[in-house]
Order: C-alpha cells, then sequence, then structure tokens
C-alpha cells in the first residue's frame, strides 16, 4: 500500500561523460572528414557559408529549446517565418513608411514588425497552450496552418519585395532592402577573412549567448526545466506554471520573428512559403543537440552544436555532389541516430544511478 | 487443501518491506476478507497475486500447482482476477468490449461482435444487471461496473477473484446486491478474497478473516470467533516504535510548549463531496496530527490550504488574516507551505539537482533583477543539505539518483528553506526507513520548537501518536474526533477513522 512507483522516471542531467561530449564530438568528426575529403570544404569562405547557413535555424531551433525542455512542441515556427517575413517586407516597402521614415527607419521599423508578429503569435501559442490547456501539438498546429494561410492571403500568394524598375518609389525601396541586407546577408570585414565574417552568424551567436545565459543563471530558466521536469511538482512549490508555459512559446515567436527578418535580409524579399519545414530543421536541431522531447533536459550550446551539425553535413554532401534526395535520407539518418544516442544516455543513467 | 496458497510471499521497496513472509490460504467456496490498516500489504499482496508486481520471495500455488507470474496477462489466464478499487476498464468502450477486452471472440480472423454481446448479456444477467451490454462504460455507475468487473471474470472462468474495498463508494443496497454476488461465486466453488476497511461487512460476508500488519499475518481464522474490538486490536496491536518526541518549548513557545498564538484557524471548510464542515485551529509551536483512512479527505483538505484546489463554503485565517490562495505560489507567500504525499511525481522534480529542488519554492529570494545569484543559492542549500543531515556530496547530484528517505529529506529541505510559518506535511515519511523516520520526526519537532506550527497527515497510528501534540481524526470527509496527545491511543483513533457505526 505504501509502495512507492515501480520504476523511478529517467534520471537526467547526470550523463556519462559521452553523453556531454558525444555530440561536440560528431560534429568535430565531420569537420575532419570533410576537411579530408573535400579539397574546398576547410577553407574560410566555406566554412563562414557553414555559418550563415546554419544561423537562421539555429535561431529558432533555440526558441525551440526553450519550448521542448518544458515538454511543449512549437510547429507554427516556420509558418510565423512567413508570416512574419511577408509583412516585415511590406513594412520596409511601403511607399508611405518610406515617405515618413527612410530607408533606414523602415528598415528599423520592419524589424520591429518582424520579431512584433513574431512575439504576437507565440503568445496567442502560449497563451492557448498555458491557460486554455489545449495540447502543444494541436495548437501549434492550428497556428501553423492559420499563419501560412494568412501569408498566402496578404500577398496573393507571390513574393514582397523587390520593386520592378518602373515602380515609382523604385530608388527608395532598393535602399531600403539593401539596408536590411546589411543584417541578413551582410559580412563584417575581420582580418584573415578575404569574405568576411556573415552578420547572421553573429546574429546567431549573440542570440545563443543571451539564450544560454536565460536558461542557466536566472530564475526563469530555472523555472523552464522545473516545468518541464515535472510541472505539477513545480506548481506546488509555487512555480507559476501558465506564465512559463505563456513565455516560452512567446520566445519561440520572436526568435522566428528574428530569423524571418534575417531572411528578408538576405533574399530581399518576403514569401509567402518561405520557412516550409523549418519546424522540422528546428526540431532536429534542438534534439540532436541533447534536447529531450520529454522535458526537463537541454541547452542553448547543445541546440547551436545540433544546427551546426545539420549545416556541416548539408554542405559536405552538397560539396560531394551528393544528390538532394540522398541527403534528406542522410539527414533522417543523423536524426535517428542522435535520438538513439539520446536514449541509450538515459539507460545508462539511469542504470548508473539505481547502482549509487 | 486450498485452492490458493501463498506460501513466505516476500516484497521489499526501496527503504520498506511491504510483505514479510506472508502465508495465505484461501479455501475454494468460501469468501475470505483481508484486513489491516494503510499500509499494511493488503494493496501489495493483491498486486502480486495478479502479476502486477512479482515477489521478491515466497510462492503462490493453485490447486497445488505452483504459479509463475510475471505479468496481469499470466495471472488472468491462471484463473486469478484482482478487482482494483480504480477499475481496469476502458471507458468510451461497450460493457461487452470490456468484459472480453485482450480474449475478443473472433471468427474467420475477425472480431465477433455478435458473440462477445451474447455472452457478456449472460454473464451479466447472472449477476442481476439491468443494463444494455452494449453501453460504453463511461455512462455506467460505480456498482454497474463492479458487475462489469465481476462479469469479466466469470466468462474468464476465474477460480480466484480478489475485490480491494469494492463497496467503498457504493450505497447499502449496492452493497448488498454485490455480497448476494459474492457469495454466489463462493457457491460456484470460486475463492473469494474480499479486502475492506468495514468490519461490520467483514463480519457480514465473510467466514474467515485474515489480519495484515506492517507487511506480517497476525491473525487468521474464522470470522465468526472474533468481533470487531478484538479485529482492532490485531490490526493496531504492534510495539510502539517511536519514542515520544514531546514539546521542548523554544521561541515562540509558552510555557506548555505550545504558544497561545493561532497560527491557522479552519472555519467549516468543504469542497464537496470530498470533505465538508472542517474546523480546527493550530497554534504556533504546535503539531497537529491529521489521522484517518485512505480516502478520508485529509489530502484534499491540504491541497486546499496549499492553494492547489479551490474550497467551496467557510473561510481560513492565517495568521489572524483572512486566506485564500489561488495558487500555491499564493500561499508560499502568504507564509503556508505543503509538503505533498507523493514525492517522486509531486515533491520533487527527479531531473534537477538536488540544490536546484531545494531552492525552487524560495528561489526568489537568490535572484537579483531575474538573475540568479548561485553562490548565495548553492550556500543556503548547502546549509539545509547539512541541517537534515545529507551528505554534502549529495547537494550538485540529481535528485533522482537518491534514495527514497534521502529524497525526502530533500523534500523537508526545501521547505524549511521556503521558511514558512505553517507547514502541511503530507504523509511525509511514507516509503522510508525508520531510521530517516526518526531523523524527519526529529526535524518536525525542531520546527515546531522554532514557533512553526504543523499539520502533519499520516495513515501511520504510531507515527502520529509520537509526533502530535493533538489529533484530528477524518472520516468520510468530516472531523469525527479530537484528541489531545495524553488520551490518545491507537485503539480510539482507529475507531474513530473506521466507517461508522463500526466502532471498538
Amino acid at each position: 500500500m505504501s509502495a512507492p512507483a515501480a520504476a523511478a522516471p529517467p534520471v537526467r542531467r547526470g550523463p556519462p561523460p559521452l553523453a556531454k561530449f558525444g555530440v561536440p564530438l560528431a560534429l568535430a568528426a565531420m569537420l575532419v572528414a570533410g576537411t579530408v575529403l573535400i579539397p574546398e570544404f576547410a577553407s574560410p569562405a566555406n566554412l563562414t557559408t557553414i555559418l550563415l547557413h546554419a544561423s537562421i535555424n539555429a535561431i529558432i531551433a533555440l526558441g525551440m529549446t526553450f519550448v521542448i525542455v518544458t515538454a511543449g512542441i512549437d510547429l507554427s515556427v516556420g509558418s510565423i517565418v512567413a508570416l512574419a517575413g511577408v509583412l516585415a517586407a511590406r513594412t520596409l516597402t511601403s511607399a508611405a513608411v518610406l515617405g515618413a521614415v527612410g530607408p533606414v527607419g523602415a528598415a528599423l521599423l520592419a524589424i520591429a514588425v518582424g520579431l512584433g508578429v513574431g512575439a504576437a503569435l507565440g503568445l496567442l501559442n502560449g497563451g492557448a497552450v498555458a491557460y486554455l490547456r489545449v495540447a502543444p501539438f494541436i495548437v501549434t498546429l492550428a497556428t501553423m496552418t492559420i499563419a501560412r494561410g494568412t501569408a498566402r492571403l496578404v500577398t496573393g500568394g507571390v513574393p514582397v519585395g523587390y520593386p520592378d524598375p518602373g515602380d515609382a518609389g523604385y530608388a527608395a525601396k532598393v535602399a531600403a532592402l539593401d539596408v536590411l541586407h546589411g543584417l541578413g546577408g551582410g559580412r563584417l570585414p575581420v582580418p584573415g577573412l578575404p569574405s568576411g565574417f556573415p552578420v547572421p552568424a553573429l546574429v546567431m551567436l549573440l542570440v545563443i549567448a543571451v539564450g544560454a545565459f536565460v536558461l542557466t543563471r536566472t530564475r526563469f530558466g530555472r523555472y523552464v526545466y522545473a516545468v518541464g521536469g515535472n510541472e505539477e511538482a513545480s506548481r506546488l512549490s509555487g512555480v507559476p506554471v501558465p506564465f512559463v508555459k505563456l513565455a516560452v512559446y512567446a520566445i519561440a515567436g520572436a526568435c522566428s520573428g528574428l530569423a524571418a527578418v534575417l531572411l528578408v535580409g538576405q533574399l530581399r524579399s518576403g514569401g509567402p512559403d518561405a520557412g516550409t519545414f523549418y519546424e522540422l530543421n528546428a526540431i532536429a536541431a534542438a534534439v540532436i543537440g541533447g534536447t529531450s522531447l520529454l522535458g526537463g533536459t537541454g541547452t542553448a550550446w547543445g541546440t547551436l552544436i545540433g544546427a551546426l551539425l545539420l549545416g556541416v553535413l548539408n554542405n559536405a554532401l552538397d560539396l560531394l555532389g551528393v544528390q538532394a534526395f540522398w541527403q534528406e535520407i542522410a539527414k533522417g539518418g543523423i536524426i535517428l541516430l542522435a535520438v538513439l544516442f539520446d536514449v541509450w544516455v538515459t539507460r545508462t543513467s539511469a542504470a548508473a544511478a539505481t547502482k549509487s | 487443501m486450498a485452492l490458493l496458497a501463498l506460501r513466505d510471499v516476500t516484497k521489499r521497496y526501496p527503504g520498506v518491506t511491504a510483505l514479510d513472509a506472508v502465508d495465505l490460504e484461501v479455501e475454494a467456496g468460501t469468501v475470505h476478507a483481508l484486513v489491516g490498516e494503510n499500509g499494511a500489504g493488503k494493496s501489495t499482496l493483491l498486486k502480486i497475486l495478479a502479476g502486477a508486481e512479482r515477489a521478491d520471495a515466497g510462492t503462490i500455488a493453485l490447486d497445488g500447482t505452483v504459479l509463475r507470474l510475471t505479468s496481469p496477462r499470466d495471472g488472468l489466464r491462471c484463473g486469478i482476477t484482482v478487482i482494483y478499487q480504480e477499475f481496469a476498464l476502458v471507458p468510451s468502450l461497450g460493457a461487452d468490449a470490456n468484459i472480453f477486452l485482450g480474449m475478443e471472440p473472433m471468427r474467420r480472423g475477425l472480431l465477433d461482435g455478435e458473440a462477445a454481446r451474447r455472452d457478456a448479456a449472460r454473464a451479466l444477467g447472472e449477476l442481476g444487471a439491468a443494463f444494455d451490454p452494449s453501453t460504453p462504460v463511461s455512462r455506467l455507475s460505480t456498482a454497474e461496473c463492479q458487475l462489469v468487473e465481476l462479469a469479466r471474470a466469470l466468462v474468464r472462468d476465474a477460480r480466484v477473484i480478489a475485490l480491494d474495498e469494492p463497496t467503498a463508494a457504493l450505497s447499502t443496497r449496492e452493497t448488498a446486491h454485490l455480497f448476494v454476488q459474492m457469495r454466489r461465486m463462493a457457491e460456484r466453488g470460486l475463492a473469494v478474497i474480499f479486502v475492506s476497511h468495514r468490519l461490520e461487512e467483514v463480519r457480514a460476508v465473510s467466514s474467515t478473516v485474515t489480519v495484515l500488519r506492517d507487511g506480517r499475518r497476525v491473525w487468521t481464522g474464522p470470522t465468526a470467533q472474533v468481533d470487531e474490538p478484538a479485529l482492532i486490536r490485531h490490526m493496531v496491536g504492534r510495539d510502539v516504535e517511536y519514542e515520544r518526541l514531546a514539546a521542548q518549548g523554544g521561541r515562540g513557545a509558552g510555557a506548555g510548549g505550545t504558544s497561545d498564538v493561532v497560527a491557522l484557524e479552519v472555519r467549516g471548510l468543504a469542497r464537496r463531496p470530498r470533505f465538508a464542515d472542517v474546523s480546527f485551529t493550530i497554534r504556533r509551536g504546535e503539531i497537529v496530527g491529521l489521522a484517518g483512512l485512505v480516502g478520508a479527505g485529509r489530502t484534499e483538505l491540504a491541497r486546499c490550504l496549499a492553494g492547489a484546489d479551490r474550497w467551496d463554503a467557510g473561510e481560513v485565517l492565517l495568521g489572524g488574516r483572512p486566506f485564500r490562495p489561488r495558487t500555491p505560489g499564493d500561499a508560499i507567500a502568504r507564509g503556508l507551505a505543503y509538503v505533498p504525499e507523493d514525492r517522486k511525481t509531486q515533491g520533487l522534480i527527479l531531473g534537477l539537482l538536488v540544490r536546484e529542488n531545494a531552492t525552487l519554492p524560495s528561489l526568489r529570494r537568490f535572484t537579483r533583477f531575474g538573475t540568479l545569484r548561485l553562490r548565495a543559492e548553492r550556500d543556503a542549500a548547502a546549509a539545509q543539505i547539512a541541517a537534515v543531515e545529507l551528505a554534502p556530496g549529495t547537494l550538485e547530484r540529481p535528485a533522482g539518483t537518491l534514495s527514497g528517505g534521502n529524497q525526502q529529506k530533500v523534500v523537508l529541505a526545501k521547505w524549511l528553506l521556503a521558511d514558512a510559518d505553517v507547514l502541511v506535511v503530507d504523509e511525509p515519511t511514507r516509503g522510508v526507513d525508520v531510521g530517516a523516520k526518526i531523523e524527519i520526526h526529529r526535524q518536525l519537532r525542531a520546527l515546531a520548537d522554532r514557533g512553526k506550527a504543523v499539520l502533519v497527515i499520516s495513515s501511520e497510528l504510531p507515527e502520529v501518536l509520537a509526533l502530535a501534540d493533538r489529533i484530528l481524526v477524518m472520516r468520510a470527509g468530516r472531523l469525527s474526533a479530537t484528541f489531545a496527545a495524553a488520551e490518545a491511543t491507537p485503539e480510539l483513533v482507529l475507531a474513530a477513522a473506521l466507517p461508522e457505526g463500526h466502532a471498538a
């Protein structure tokens, strides 16, 4: 009658050393293999390209990490990228806005719109999850569809952005797009790097660093792990569980909004079909980086490693001339390996725990 | 020879021996009652019988053949059906589908729904059930669900049927009907095991009684040879294993150990149908025990005080001021902390470190502008861990890697750190070994001596008797008795806790 629960849930965050370094080691091994097998792989130009390509996924994946650590999921991030992107692009190329505040002002406003739209949609997701107690999968599936539909509706299905030479205010629009391109596609001159360092990669490192700080050094971050580890125990300990849930989805939305702005800058346009499958890439990066879908575990740096690993994989397979279809299969294999690894770690550390 | 024979059945969980070399023989054609206090081992015994748990030692024999039960499926196949209080039914499926769940009649590789309905109807008819066999179980009453469970046992040709407190939620009429069915099953040559707290019912329906206490069989005999006071004596009659921890009288305490300052006053509190009309006070420096059977409404009361659930009538004063917490966070901020019953699902976050668990309710104190002051957090957690006599090395280990007793100490450290004025502790020593128990008792007494008010919910009578300055007893959602520590005896408290009309 006083029997304790038969099996304790798997013990996390006390993994054997290999668990901590397994994924970084895998990334290192891929870098070594790439360097050996592919002549142009290790060039500064190629390595910075990998960083550039990984940056948008890494930023979205960071937001996703917050959500998954609370044992949630956000399927809407890709569609949020599309909607936030087209609205940001609209703002950027609007004659009224350009007339009022000029190209730099328009760019700043576009950034605000992108972030704001993303955060607002995230708040909607979070509100439904936290206060209406709808399953995150369902809520964000609905948002995913609604946001995508809205993006297509407001654009008529065609990308917003680069003006025709004959358009009124052509020069101002191009100027505004160029300003934002400085953020999304610009490169900072760095001595010894002929191609410079991509600005989005810098933004990515900044975002990851802030995310890492929030997760490990703030009360809110502790609450994120607590809610994911055991929601009821957290509630009984006075953790404001609904607020925490609301906040993580808002963070995921804002990260998607930021990614949307970078993407618009990079491409000089915002497309209603942008961001397709980004949610899956973000989940993959987080999971490869050690975030458990069961909640309670995951780190910002791990997610960065996961995104970089995917980036290196894509790049290497490209350079090797592997067909795109095979690339997809390879990516799936990596995700599967990561998950199997996670299961193995969980078992081993649980076994180690019962021995002690 | 007995139809069912358990020999030396032993089951240990970390820190506690739930069953200690228990023998039990149940004859075909009889109703055999199994009684004992909460924690005596009745449920564990049923789980082992069902194949849901495996015994660490001992044998189970049916008709002289030793069984190897490794899953509930094995138990069912051998003809043993256990009907738990929480029914093993799928609410969305019909009664017929539930009755044949796992052994669906098939015809040419497809489900034979017609046969299922027909046979289910016959089995239910034999049990005197008057509802359509295809009715979804979610629409049936508790008593009807019980009949579905019994029908399931019948169609499986069960030879042993065990019922765990089947009458707890039944009306008198439904109970009478159930007893008729139980006797009929016995007449058909089945062995029926009846677990109940209602001694009157035990005497009405069973021919043999076995009393379990602390995982041991203490008495077996014909029901006719024993009266209720004797049964109660068997149930509680053990050596008192705890030293009485008297109030020392410290800070905030008056001459008599406890002060006169009321810390918590509860007036006419109700959350229907779980409890109603509960009134009591706790003074600073006082430990009040809340005794009662599982399901008497004690945890529900505690959860309301903790802000985890709402009450629908009555009022509470905390430190003389009205108190109506909307969330546990509210309650903690106002100075009332609730230490929940189940440390694995409610008390701890097993994946977080001991330090992180310990500081979770009081994290605000270790935060500046939202940023954690890790050194201050670590120092405070380390000091508190030391105070509950946990090794310093445990501080940075995941809570899930600790033993049950040590986990409970982490829970205690966590709430000590929260520094609440009123502490509501639900089953503080469940599943921990005696050494850890005594240590936890010492900590609770030390808290009271520092002027805190402590409400201890415990199903262990010796614990309540050893620890509390005053004992409240709940029965079926109401306070049934209050005793001063000096006047309470195990017999008196148990009599007040057992269902009405059965007092010793």
